[in-house]
């Protein structure tokens, strides 16, 4: 549905985006991905045609963005970062409006205008004047002008910015209910939308798409995968020596600790392609003699990916507090993970005794 | 065909509920009311006491009363109207940057002139609404006069009049698309309304064909001959000039200025 290719817009002598190059299939929802002003806005004013491109195409819906820009502007619903509305009219006058420049006949109008304030939930506010809204409600009207023409294609730029966390889920519900009929970019900086929202995702970066997977995917591609968070009573050298030797295990690294001294907390790495079992983990520290306090399964999430690819410095090793907000987020996936380790946990304690 | 004619009304249709829903307007036309009452009457009792005191005087030559007053009148409205153009063309786009809806209607299947030119005949419009309750007093005025005032001499001096509010509303549009500040908007339009105004003046001062070719374009000279009654080709296109030059610069710039910023 839409196929962008080797997209470039250069200001001057800094280049916006560099080489963009993507495709989203019908009835998809892409999530665009990346620090702020890593040109997400850039590549989706292009693609909207209020931008044009300084090199490279784009089609959307068969349609080039540079020759057949009335076509593709007619077949593109967008949502920019700060909603466009007119604080002077009303919802359904604004709705009313946009259908018309949007080129829909008189007969169709007030039928769209309708059903999009349906899908948006706004027909209870439909006479309320724009300017009396509060930010969540006009999010809700700029998604609706996005959408009143029934557009194949939707672009939102942000559209859960600024809101509180209910209006948040509340969007992200409407969004999801887009796709299928629709194929939706969003671009978003708030990486838990990304995993719940889209079925793919592109990260960009100074003006590079540096990836692009399903979220999932893009987990497990990445080096390390899963790991286990150990709190052991021994000392490091001893842990890492009955460890190590485990086929599976990349690293045995120390988590600094305010700890007693006798105890020792360390993230056990998996090698790439080896699925790490805690019951190994925990075999191999029982029979090294050593007590096992805690386990823990920590998944690598989104933040990590996108950490490791839009951060600059070669190492990409994560710091403390990287690891902080990756433990705080791993934390849904939790339940399942502490069950594993429950066989191993009976072991410690008898050690312990 | 049509469906650019469905968007200028589209625009056109916008624009002037705008323009009915702010206040800032209501306040214009109040204040342009208000001068162009007091001056109406000023006038008026101004060309009594002339004529009177040429009748009782026993003056040869009539003097025409009624012309002096139209004459006098679209001058002062068309001097009120210097300062009251600028406001009302301020927001065209300026508002439009500053809300960012610009985004949404450069993303919208519609041309940038189609924009412009609905947008300008909206705000032609409410001057043209704010000129309606004025004619009514001059229709009184008129009737009473002997002998009476030729009824073409009296719409070609209110076409003029229109004519001259396009052009400046024009330009001012265009000036409007430049900046997101309505403030910086309406000043820039007025100095260039003023030189425009003036030009005339600096032209004869100049002389020789470049002093002529200055003296051409002043808005002043034009209207002053429709007011009277003269209906100069050369002033028609002058005002047509304005106008579609204020319209072409304002798709050209929202345009260029979309590509050069973020």
């Amino acid at each position: 549905m839409i196929e962008v290719e080797h997209l470039s817009k250069i200001y001057g002598n800094t280049a916006a985006i560099a080489d963009v190059t993507f495709g989203v299939e019908s009835g998809e929802i892409l999530g665009f991905l990346g620090p702020n002003g890593a040109g997400k806005t850039t590549t989706m004013r292009i693609l909207t045609g209020y931008l044009p491109a300084t090199a490279g195409t784009a089609k959307v819906a068969g349609y080039d963005i540079h020759t057949d820009s009335m076509a593709v502007r007619q077949r593109i619903g967008y949502l920019p970062e700060t909603p466009p509305l007119y604080p002077e009219m009303t919802i359904e006058g604004f709705l009313h409006f946009v259908a018309q420049i949007k080129g829909i006949s008189a007969g169709d109008r007030a039928h769209r205008v309708e059903t999009a304030m349906a899908k948006t939930n706004l027909l209870d506010r439909r006479q309320t004047l724009i300017r009396k809204l509060s930010k969540g409600y006009r999010q809700r009207v700029g998604i609706a002008q996005a959408i009143v023409h029934d557009p194949p294609v939707i672009i939102l730029d942000e559209p859960t910015v600024g809101l509180d966390p209910r209006q948040i889920i509340e969007v992200r519900n409407l969004i999801k209910n887009l796709a299928g009929d629709h194929t939706v970019i969003l671009s978003t900086h708030i990486l838990p939308e990304v995993s719940m929202t889209c079925n793919r995702v592109a990260i960009i970066n100074k003006g590079r798409v540096v990836a692009t997977n399903t979220p999932t995917e893009l987990m497990a591609q990445m080096a390390g995968g899963a790991g286990y968070e150990l709190e052991i009573e021994g000392d490091l050298a001893h842990i890492q020596q009955a460890l190590q030797p485990l086929p599976s295990v990349k690293s045995v690294e120390a988590i600094a600790t305010e700890l007693p001294t006798e105890f020792c907390q360390v993230r056990v790495a998996s090698e790439p392609g080896h699925t790490l079992m805690g019951k190994d983990l925990a075999g191999a520290i029982v029979a090294a003699g050593l007590g096992l306090h805690e386990m823990r399964r920590v998944q690598v999430t989104l933040e990590k990916v996108f950490l490791e690819l839009t951060t600059e410095e070669p190492d990409a090793a994560p710091t403390e507090a990287d690891s902080a907000i990756a433990n705080a987020t791993a934390a849904p996936s939790e339940p399942t993970a502490s069950d594993r380790p429950d066989p191993a946990e009976p072991n410690a304690p008898e050690e312990d005794a | 065909m049509r469906i650019i004619v469905a968007n200028i009304v589209a625009i056109y249709r916008r624009e002037l509920q705008s323009y009915f829903a702010s206040p800032l307007a209501y306040l214009v036309a109040g204040i342009f009311w208000l001068l162009a009452g007091f001056f109406f009457t000023y006038i008026l009792e101004v060309t009594l006491a002339r004529t009177t005191f040429a009748d009782a005087s026993g003056y040869q030559v009539p003097i025409d009363s009624a012309t002096q007053l139209l004459q006098g009148f679209l001058g002062i409205l068309s001097s009120i109207a210097l300062f009251i153009l600028p406001i009302l063309s301020m927001g065209l786009y300026a508002e439009e940057r500053k809300r960012g809806t610009l985004e949404l209607l450069a993303t919208s299947p519609i041309t940038n002139w189609a924009v412009a030119v609905g947008k300008l005949l909206a705000v032609l419009t409410f001057f043209v609404s704010l000129l309606l309750p004025l004619l009514v007093y001059e229709a009184i005025a008129y009737s009473t006069t002997n002998p009476p005032l030729s009824f073409g001499v009296i719409v070609l001096g209110h076409i003029g009049l229109v004519l001259l509010a396009a052009a400046v509303l024009s330009l001012g549009m265009f000036i409007s698309s430049l900046t997101d500040s309505t403030i910086l908007a309406a000043l820039f339009t007025f100095a260039l309304i003023l030189f425009l105004w003036v030009i005339d003046g600096v032209g004869q001062e100049i002389g020789g064909p470049l002093g002529d070719a200055l003296a051409h374009l002043s808005l002043l000279k034009h209207y002053g001959n429709l007011a009277q009654g003269i209906l100069d080709t050369s002033s028609l296109i002058l005002f047509a000039s304005y106008i579609v030059l204020g319209i072409f610069l304002t798709a050209q710039s929202v345009d260029a200025f979309r590509f050069q910023r973020s």
